[in-house]
């Protein structure tokens, strides 16, 4: 039997993979490593960006605060004035944790990965709110290069501190492209604005000894994957079944492979049963196929909502495997 | 050409710059400013079903409702002792426990410039926040709940509910939201569905006239 990393490659390189992979097996996830704060339930906070968090009691997660007192980001054409990157740690005592847990993953059977978020595009809407984000984009274009330009040069100097403490065989880097229909902005304003920073950053990891990118837009964003293929994803996670992802296992297969097609919302909800799980996750394997196809929930990380789910679907891929394989 | 169609074509690109001084000088030319705000209206239109189509996206939305509202600032006062002929007011927020807004305010933006007055509840709203903007408002025609996330889909449920079960008469249901099908809509008792902003304002229009 291959091992978690094997089968892995083996299927997003059109090789032969003995089983279907189960969802995030193959990434080790190392949480310890310092970056973003984000809320826990019930709590507000502001992040080392002043970005104020609030995860209200009983709800499903965080979200920045935009009014007019907490908005960081007053007026793009000033940015300089209100955004100021947070220093990276440097101390050994703060990545000591993230270190001793890497040291204890057997890389020949899984990636030590490290969770980046928020994305670039996350970033600028969480700084000024989505509307003022995507409005800067036409009314204020040069700030906005020069803002996403001062980002991209932060998220290189923290991509540099984790592989000089951790050496990351894999990076999951989070940023939210598109609704569930259609990508935020249009491919030709994604090329200007967002295409240049992910080519700087995942060349960067790559050239560094990051073997695995793996982008998470649970959204659609098929008009996007010749960026993505462009920039060096090896994988997007998250593809929604909206964006026909038969369709692009086909086209794109051998360039790029796709991680999802089992929705969230679909499976992962309050009254969810093993049966409606079963069911997606049949149609998502036979529909595409053993290679370049990773069957997985949308969502970003390896867990769900609602308690079960992420375990109930990988229950299902098993038994995939053995009809399948 | 007429300075009307200068002033649809400068809304559906979303120049928000240009639109005011092409809207005086459609004035000037003598244009009633019925007609003049009947074309940014219609330009909405053409915008919502290109985005509907996927031919533009949530930036360009956003450019073009900025573009027309600053032209009907400049028709505003002309308009302020007439009632212009509003198909009704349109209640609007994102129910209980959910906080996204950007696809409630494009939905807003349609439904508004589709020729309702608009009353945006905001996000996180209770079903007896709901009901209690139909009674403190007038001439409500249309209640329209947005929800994002699967669990507060049942809040949407308890919302249409209340809303029915209240007594109050009048007014129609539409829901939507990502999560959100024809058939989850009909349900749970509400009167309307659509997919997107374009069709929610083509929907609206359609429940208010019936
Ligand atoms: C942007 C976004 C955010 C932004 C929201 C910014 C804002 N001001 O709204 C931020 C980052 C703040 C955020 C926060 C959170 N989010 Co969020 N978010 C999204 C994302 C990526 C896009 C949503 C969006 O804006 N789409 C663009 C608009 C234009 O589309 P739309 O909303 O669908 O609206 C259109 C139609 O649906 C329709 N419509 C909408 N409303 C109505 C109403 C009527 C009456 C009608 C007729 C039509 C209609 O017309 C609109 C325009 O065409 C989705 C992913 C996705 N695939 O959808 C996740 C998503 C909705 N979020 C999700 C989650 C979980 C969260 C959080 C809990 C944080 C987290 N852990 O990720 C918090 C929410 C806290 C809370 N209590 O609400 C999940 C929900 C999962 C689930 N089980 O349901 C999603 C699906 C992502 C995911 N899979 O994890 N999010």
């Amino acid at each position: 039997m291959l091992t978690k990393k094997q089968n892995l490659l083996e299927t997003i390189k059109g090789g032969n993979p003995d089983r279907f992979v189960k969802q995030y097996e193959f990434m080790h996830f190392i949480m310890e490593a310092p970056g973003g704060r984000f809320p826990q339930p019930g709590e507000t906070i502001k992040n080392d960006w002043g970005i104020t968090f609030k995860w209200p009691e009983g709800q499903l997660g965080g979200f920045p605060v935009h009014d007019d007192e907490h908005k960081v980001l007053k007026d793009i054409t000033e940015w300089k004035k209100y955004v100021k990157a947070p220093v990276i740690p440097t101390s050994d005592e703060a990545w000591a944790a993230a270190i001793a847990h890497a040291n204890t993953v057997d890389r020949n059977e899984e990636f030590v990965t490290l969770f980046v978020a928020p994305g670039v595009f996350e970033m600028t809407h969480h700084l000024m709110s989505m509307e003022d984000a995507l409005m800067a984009l036409y009314e204020e274009p040069e700030a906005m290069h020069e803002l996403i330009d001062y980002l991209t040069e932060h998220e290189l100097a923290y991509a540099k501190a984790l592989i000089d403490h951790i050496h990351p065989d894999c990076i999951f880097h989070h940023d939210d492209w598109g609704s569930q229909k259609s990508s935020f902005i249009s491919p030709a304003m994604f090329e200007e604005f967002f295409l240049p920073a992910y080519k700087k950053i995942y060349a960067f990891y790559k050239a560094n000894g990051v073997e695995l990118i793996v982008h998470h837009s649970d959204s659609y964003a098929a008009n996007l994957v010749p960026f993505m293929i462009e920039m060096g994803v090896d994988i997007w996670q998250g593809v929604m079944t909206t964006n026909n992802t038969p369709e692009l296992v086909k086209q794109y297969g051998s360039q790029i492979s796709f991680m999802g097609d089992i929705d969230s919302g679909v499976v992962d909800f309050p009254a969810w049963t093993p049966e409606i799980v079963a069911k997606e996750v049949e149609r998502a394997c036979r529909n595409c196929g053993k290679l370049y196809f990773i069957p997985c929930l949308t969502q970003g990380g390896n867990w769900s909502s609602f308690p079960g789910v992420y375990d109930s679907t990988n229950e299902a891929i098993e038994k995939m495997t053995k009809e399948m394989f | 050409m007429s300075k009307i169609n200068e002033v649809k074509a400068m809304v559906e690109a979303g120049k928000a710059r240009l639109v005011p001084g092409l809207v005086q000088e459609a004035l000037a030319e003598g244009n009633a400013a019925k007609d003049i705000l009947q074309g940014m209206v219609d330009s909405m239109r053409v915008v919502g079903d290109l985005f509907s189509a996927g031919e533009l996206f949530v930036p360009e939305m956003l450019m073009a409702a900025k573009a027309m509202s600053k032209g009907v600032e400049v028709l505003k006062p002309l308009f302020e002792d007439q009632s212009t002929s509003s198909l009704g007011t349109c209640i609007i927020g994102t129910v209980e426990g959910d906080l996204h807004d950007i696809g409630k305010n494009l939905v807003s933006m349609m439904i508004g410039s589709a020729g309702f007055d608009m009353v945006d509840l905001g996000v996180d709203v209770t079903p007896a926040k709901f009901v209690e903007a139909v009674k403190d408002n007038e001439n409500v025609k249309i209640v329209a709940c947005s929800g994002l996330l699967t669990t507060t889909m049942t809040k949407m449920q308890e919302t249409v509910q209340a809303l029915k079960a209240s007594g109050l008469t009048g007014f129609e249901v539409i829901v939507g939201g990502a999560p959100v099908s024809a058939e989850y809509a009909a349900s749970i008792g509400a009167d309307g569905f659509a997919p997107d902003a374009g069709s929610a304002a083509v929907k609206a229009v359609e429940l208010a006239k019936n």
